[in-house]
């Protein structure tokens, strides 16, 4: 059809004034390798954080808490949506297919690797040992970038509440995190309509 | 060979669908699935595999693709990844769509400025939760709070990171 083609066109116009920059399949897919490769124990979406918006620029704050909020709603393993997300903003369709087989094939090739082994080494105390402490620097990664996102988002009261909000629901009070985000998202989108923009 | 492809298949893909919130959603229900229903694991076979998910880097939603190979070799795993990642990534990439397409958008501008304090309140809770549940000692701690600081204050090289923090466990485990 011609108008599906013509809002695409449109659509990549749009995205051109944005200045999204020209990203390479290939810079791309080494990217989510490189993530999809240090994200042990959790961490990945401060992992995804550093490489994506930090080092490479490739999207701002808003645009990436964005798709890490929706990543996490979604059905689907958060950080394989977060490369969804990432690979279809930047390259589209098949952006999003390169950006999830980086994070995924190196991945499970580690995985069918340890599980070939694993009798071997987990009966080692050693082995524990050294998990939880690979453990607490994705947990360390993830305290620095949830701090500098904070920092950088708009700081207006409405914003700092709802932030402290979702944190003390799912975080301190163990509330389910879908019926959370399904109440305070909603009207953390309304009140920034509401708001007048710069 | 085929009949139990086809069981695999059939295991992974409605969860894919269920998988609300990530993985650790449909955790239960694939234990429920392959050691209850099926008999395919026993209860310590299956906590094994769920370890080697959780130590190993990528999503967790991998002890699926563990699960088809230990089932049916490399046929086994290549159906278990994609029952378990084709239906919620193509759920994922239709709803995304829609919002790629109305880049400019007040309304788009909205969302992502009302979502970005939700995602920050997320990442705070995710690690608390993660702390929490790994019960850290005074080494944990420690290597924590570093690994913040140096992440937040410095470019390091996640790797390099990662391998200082793993050479220094090494050592206090073999000094003490």
């Amino acid at each position: 059809m011609d108008s599906s083609v013509d809002t695409e066109r449109v659509a990549a116009a749009q995205e051109s004034t944005q200045k999204l920059p020209q990203v390479s399949l290939k810079a791309l897919f080494f990217c989510f390798i490189q993530v999809g490769l240090t994200s042990f124990g959790g961490g990945t979406q401060a992992w995804v954080y550093r490489a994506v918006v930090e080092e490479r620029q490739w999207l701002d704050e808003k645009a990436f808490l964005a798709g890490l909020t929706v990543s996490q709603i979604l059905p689907g393993a958060n950080p394989v949506n977060l490369a969804l997300y990432v690979g279809q903003r930047l390259r589209g369709g098949i952006g999003a297919l390169v950006a999830t087989l980086g994070m995924v094939v190196p991945a499970i090739c580690v995985v069918l690797a340890v599980a070939a082994i694993y009798s071997h080494i987990s009966a080692y105390p050693l082995t524990q040992f050294m998990l939880l402490g690979i453990a607490t620097v994705g947990i360390g990664a993830t305290f620095a970038a949830g701090t500098k996102a904070a920092l950088r988002i708009e700081r207006k009261p409405v914003a700092i509440a709802i932030g402290i909000a979702t944190f003390v629901a799912v975080g301190v009070f163990h509330w389910s995190m879908i019926p959370v985000v399904g109440v305070l998202a909603p009207l953390s989108i309304v009140l920034a309509l509401r708001r007048p923009h710069d | 060979m085929t009949s139990l492809l086809w069981k695999i298949a059939l295991v992974f893909a409605p969860l894919s669908l269920l998988s609300f919130g990530g993985g650790q959603a449909i955790i239960a229900d694939i234990r429920l699935q392959t050691v209850v229903l099926n008999g395919w694991f026993t209860n310590q076979q299956f906590a094994d595999l769920f370890a080697i998910s959780r130590a190993t880097p990528g999503p967790n939603t991998l002890i699926a693709s563990l699960i088809g190979w230990q089932l049916a070799g490399p046929a086994g795993m290549l159906v278990a990844t994609l029952a378990m990642f084709i239906p919620s990534s193509l759920v994922f990439v239709a709803v995304t769509s829609v919002w790629h397409r109305h880049s400019g958008s007040p309304w788009r501008k909205a969302v992502e400025q009302g979502l970005a304090p939700v995602a920050v309140g997320l990442i705070f809770a995710g690690a608390l939760t993660i702390l929490q549940a790994l019960h850290l000692s005074l080494l944990g701690w420690t290597t924590t709070l570093v690994a913040a600081g140096v992440l937040y204050y410095t470019r390091t090289n996640p790797y390099l990171m990662i391998f200082l923090v793993a050479a220094t466990y090494l050592a206090v485990f073999f000094m003490f």
